[in-house]
């Protein structure tokens, strides 16, 4: 039998707002614990929340981004539940009124592309981060009170191939609208997937399992697949799959048993008291759209129009403050494919060798910029101009001094200037060119040499070898 | 009589005159609230006001509040300042900031001499629910009868002359019904008029900051300095500040006051019966418009199982920080849930562990609709209900309570066949948010009776227009048990 899986994923984006969903306190990362702390964010008496504005001008943003119908009144939410990462008793959500609703995106397929359905999102804050040890647990409050964004797509989605897809194309939104880092490595966006399976035809939905606990993009695809086969092993042979919450395991590269869900909590939610409904006015919402920095697919549109290839602009989008650099250093180059080589792959191993990140690069775009132009119209080889670059990051000069220190000079093709060298050569090495005459081709590997040295390597070797071919036969 | 018996406006004459000092006014009220056998303080902030009252030393002839000591209920946040809203999950808190309405005295330079004690987390209307035990009426030195609650410790300060003035919170008559009981000039204006930012929550759409006073006048220079927008209260608003003060000598002739039939005919006591009849032929005097009105007595009757239904739902959420984690005493478990449950069993008193019970019963997905839900639209309702009457009319006017404040045995918590529509329509101004007045009226067999004013949102000022006018009727401004009157009704 075969059968035809259905998936749905709940994202969840970590905004990167200056300051918490509901307090003042910073929101930043990699601080020492229990610092960035304001008394709402520990819950004490008589704190109050104040709605982030920028969160929602970002939410709204994500929202247009996914084509959702955008809700102009806001509502918040409590939902209660006991748990010890939870300051207040109860997380403030918007589970009534979504800021967006009904939206979609569509993910390559073979063939083709798919619309994928998303249902809502919505705005609510972090809790607070647990570090479990044997007999006691370390709170950080840092992280209570983060703005999250939840994304809640359609059971729409067919595979792992798709649902990674899918959650790379909200990662480009929520990335590029600058809501988030989107690094599921550091938790800035996690995704919890639903898997069911049925027999292709049937209507009814098979039993759904949860998987929590994937931390890269390549592993959602890796999880679903590996439990759609599960739970087919399971069908095939006769056994029931029972509605469990299950956890990717990296290392086996399996999915394992978290809980058994009963029935589902009862979070016995209400309308949050303390925020009374905020009317968003449509010159608001408006500008928040409109203010909006340009989204990844129209980059890639831009970049293709440049003259990238499809993956070189996938790799440079791949980064945002790449993109960035990229962008800030188009006007300084002939050709903006140029600089994307040179950013793929001479900054790019730099960086990864000395372990640092493009938007601390120590070479402005325009300086590198500078350096290509060298290739593009100063007659410089690529490896003379690579050659520069390195001088550059190593003794942090500037592209010219590098040119002085390492003594090159643009390369000259002039076929007469060639010719002079090449004339004066041959008449001094009578001996070669009987040699060469005889069959011994290592001849010539010495007289472009002989010219190199010569003209003090300003004439293009290519172009010498060539000549002295044409020269000694007409000897 | 001593300084501290001066109405406020006198007492801040003296001051500016250098005839007493803050720090003098301090002392004496220092020794009077410890002479006091009432059972209303929580803490006396002893050490810290005489050195804030002692840097007080050149008098401001504009700002009315400079020099004066107050009180304040003890759920509200005072930075260094124990605050345990009288509950023992509490113990030992002392909060890291000040509660809005504190930071604004402090700048007023108006001295806190003491925390009151109030009914456990303000939720209860008796004044004996508190983890210090009963508070006790001033007017009844025999320890029989109530003062009333949840603000009963700072009833009792102004009461007993031991300050001119006394924070309190109102969620449902928790200002206003203690107002009566002891003869005093209850406060709470409109939802959203003074931030509840540092006000330790109980039904945070009902909650209310709210005050008591000697006399009008006081609580409407209060209310100039209390009021006004604060970004740390959303719910707070946005409207400029009145000069609440501004119309408190202007006549009321032709201001049109409805009387709720039903609750007027719901009055049993004939001490109060009569009183507030003279006091209705007084109101027509001086030129207002009395009109008894109609109002749905099943939607009165629900008053109370909706204010049950709606605050015992949110105070559960509320109150759920106080998990022995952060908050409450550490009772030790083996598990966070274990830990959870020690400190809430032991922190919380029965009543409050009702209450929570209830809450969470009415918020429980299969009961939502029919309890939680219910009350929510009950409550547009009756708010509309009101708001139809206020179209029509200027204000409503009722006796406050039913009666004198009731003897210890005859006071329970529980819901009782014996439903009394006067005993709880105050909780009509916390449904509708709107402004409501509590004034003494008279007395019976020594205690205090009571009357309420309630005009439509944001109508302080003609609120106090119309309480300043029954003040001059009553003659009862500046009654405490130390500064006795008889009254004119």
């Amino acid at each position: 039998m075969n059968f035809e899986a259905v998936i749905g994923l709940e994202i969840h984006v970590q905004q990167k707002t200056k300051s918490k969903m509901f307090s003042s306190a910073p929101n930043g990362f990699s601080r020492d614990p229990n610092t960035q702390v304001a008394p709402l964010d520990m819950a004490f008496p008589g704190t109050m929340p104040v709605v982030n504005k920028q969160a929602v001008i970002n939410a709204i943003r994500v929202a247009n981004a996914l084509h959702m119908t955008i809700d102009h009144t806001l509502y918040f939410d409590r939902k209660n539940y006991f748990y010890s990462d939870l300051p207040k008793g109860f997380q403030i959500t918007q589970q009534a009124r979504p800021i967006g609703k009904n939206g979609y995106v569509y993910v390559e397929v073979p063939g083709g592309k798919k619309r994928i359905g998303i249902e809502r999102i919505h705005m609510e804050e972090d809790t607070c981060k647990q570090e479990h040890f044997m007999d006691y647990t370390l709170m950080d409050y840092n992280r209570a009170g983060v703005p999250l964004c939840e994304i809640v797509s359609l059971p729409e989605i067919s595979n792992g191939t798709e649902a990674r897809e899918y959650a790379e194309a909200i990662r480009n939104i929520v990335v590029y609208t600058g809501t988030s880092d989107g690094k599921m490595e550091e938790g800035s966006l996690r995704c919890d997937t639903n898997v069911s399976i049925r027999p292709y035809g049937q209507k009814e939905f098979g039993t759904k399992v949860e998987i929590k606990n994937i931390n890269s993009f390549k592993n959602i695809e890796l999880a679903i697949d590996y439990e759609i086969a599960r739970q087919s092993r399971l069908l095939l042979s006769g056994e029931k799959v029972r509605q469990e919450t299950r956890r990717w395991d990296e290392g086996s590269g399996k999915t394992v048993l978290m809980r058994v869900k009963t029935d589902a909590v009862d979070y016995k939610y209400f309308c949050e008291p303390n925020i009374p409904p905020i009317h968003l006015s449509d010159d608001f919402v408006q500008n928040a759209i409109d203010t909006c920095p340009e989204l990844y697919d129209a980059k890639k549109e831009r970049y293709l129009a440049m003259g990238l290839s499809r993956s070189d602009a996938e790799i440079i989008l791949s980064d945002p403050k790449m993109a960035a650099y990229f962008e800030a250093g188009v006007p300084f180059v002939q050709n903006a494919k140029d600089l994307a080589n040179y950013l793929i792959v001479e900054v790019n191993t730099y960086l990864n060798k000395e372990g640092v990140a493009i938007q601390d690069f120590a070479l402005s775009p325009k300086t590198l910029g500078e350096i290509i132009t060298g290739q593009e119209k100063d007659g410089l080889s690529h490896k003379q101009c690579v050659d520069i670059l390195n001088y550059v990051l190593a003794n942090s000069v500037s592209p010219k001094e590098a040119k002085e220190a390492l003594h090159i000079v643009a390369q000259v093709s002039d076929s007469n200037v060639i010719l002079k060298f090449v004339t004066d050569v041959l008449d001094q090495n009578p001996k070669s060119i009987a040699d060469y005459k005889a069959g011994n081709q290592r001849v010539l590997g010495f007289l472009v040499g002989q010219v190199m040295k010569a003209s003090h390597g300003k004439v293009n070797p290519a172009e010498v070898s060539k000549t002295l071919q044409e020269e000694i036969k007409k000897r | 009589m001593d300084m501290l018996d001066l109405s406020l406006a006198e007492l801040h004459q003296a001051l500016v005159e250098k005839k007493t000092t803050p720090l003098e006014l301090t002392k004496e009220a220092i020794a009077r609230a410890k002479a006091n056998s009432d059972n209303a303080f929580e803490y006396i902030n002893e050490e810290g006001a005489l050195a804030f009252a002692a840097t007080l030393t050149e008098p401001e002839a504009d700002n009315p509040l400079w020099g004066i000591p107050y009180v304040a209920k003890d759920n509200f946040s005072t930075k260094g300042i124990p605050t345990t809203a009288s509950s023992n999950i509490l113990n030992g808190y002392v909060p890291v900031f000040d509660a809005t309405v504190i930071q604004k005295l402090k700048d007023a330079k108006a001295v806190m001499i003491a925390k009151a004690t109030m009914d456990e987390l303000a939720m209860g209307g008796t004044g004996t629910t508190g983890h210090l035990g009963i508070t006790y009426n001033p007017y009844d030195p025999s320890h029989q009868h109530e003062i009333g609650g949840s603000s009963c410790g700072s009833a009792v300060s102004v009461a007993d002359g031991i300050v001119p003035f006394a924070l309190g919170s109102d969620t449902g008559d928790s200002v206003r019904k203690p107002a009566s009981f002891a003869g005093l000039v209850g406060t709470k204006p409109t939802w959203g008029r003074i931030s509840r930012y540092g006000l330790f929550p109980f039904a945070p759409s009902l909650d209310h900051v709210g005050y008591f006073t000697r006399d009008v006048y006081s609580a409407a220079v209060l209310l100039d300095v209390l009021a006004g927008r604060d970004e740390n209260d959303s719910t707070s608003s946005t409207r400029p500040v009145e000069k609440y003060e501004s119309k408190m000598n202007e006549p009321i002739a032709g201001k049109k006051i409805a009387v709720i039939q039903e609750i007027y005919d719901s009055l049993a006591d004939e001490t109060l019966l009569k009183a507030f009849n003279h006091s209705l032929d007084v109101l027509k005097e001086q030129g207002a418009i009395i009109d008894f009105v109609s109002m749905d007595s099943t939607l009165l009757e629900s008053l109370y199982p909706t204010y049950m239904v709606i605050s015992c739902a949110e105070a559960t959420s509320n109150d759920a920080n106080l998990d022995g984690i952060k908050f409450g005493p550490y009772r030790g478990g083996k598990t966070y849930q274990e830990v959870m449950f020690n400190a809430r069993n032991e922190g919380f008193s029965e009543l409050i562990k009702r209450r929570f019970v209830i809450g969470s019963y009415c918020l429980m997905r299969e009961n939502q609709e029919e309890l939680f839900l219910r009350a929510q639209r009950n409550r547009a309702k009756i708010v509309e209900s009101v708001n139809a009457i206020l179209k029509d009319h200027d204000a409503i006017y009722l006796a406050a309570a039913p009666s004198v404040a009731p003897r210890f045995d005859q006071s329970s918590d529980r819901l009782s066949d014996e439903y009394l529509m006067a005993d709880n329509h105050l909780c009509l101004g916390n449904f509708a948010g709107l402004p409501s007045i509590t004034l003494p009226l008279g007395f019976e067999n020594g205690l205090p009776l009571g009357v309420n004013f309630m005009t439509g949102a944001f109508q302080e000022t003609l609120l106090f227009q119309l309480a300043a006018a029954f003040e001059r009727a009553s003659g009862l401004a500046e009654l405490s048990v130390r500064n006795p009157k008889e009254g004119n009704l």
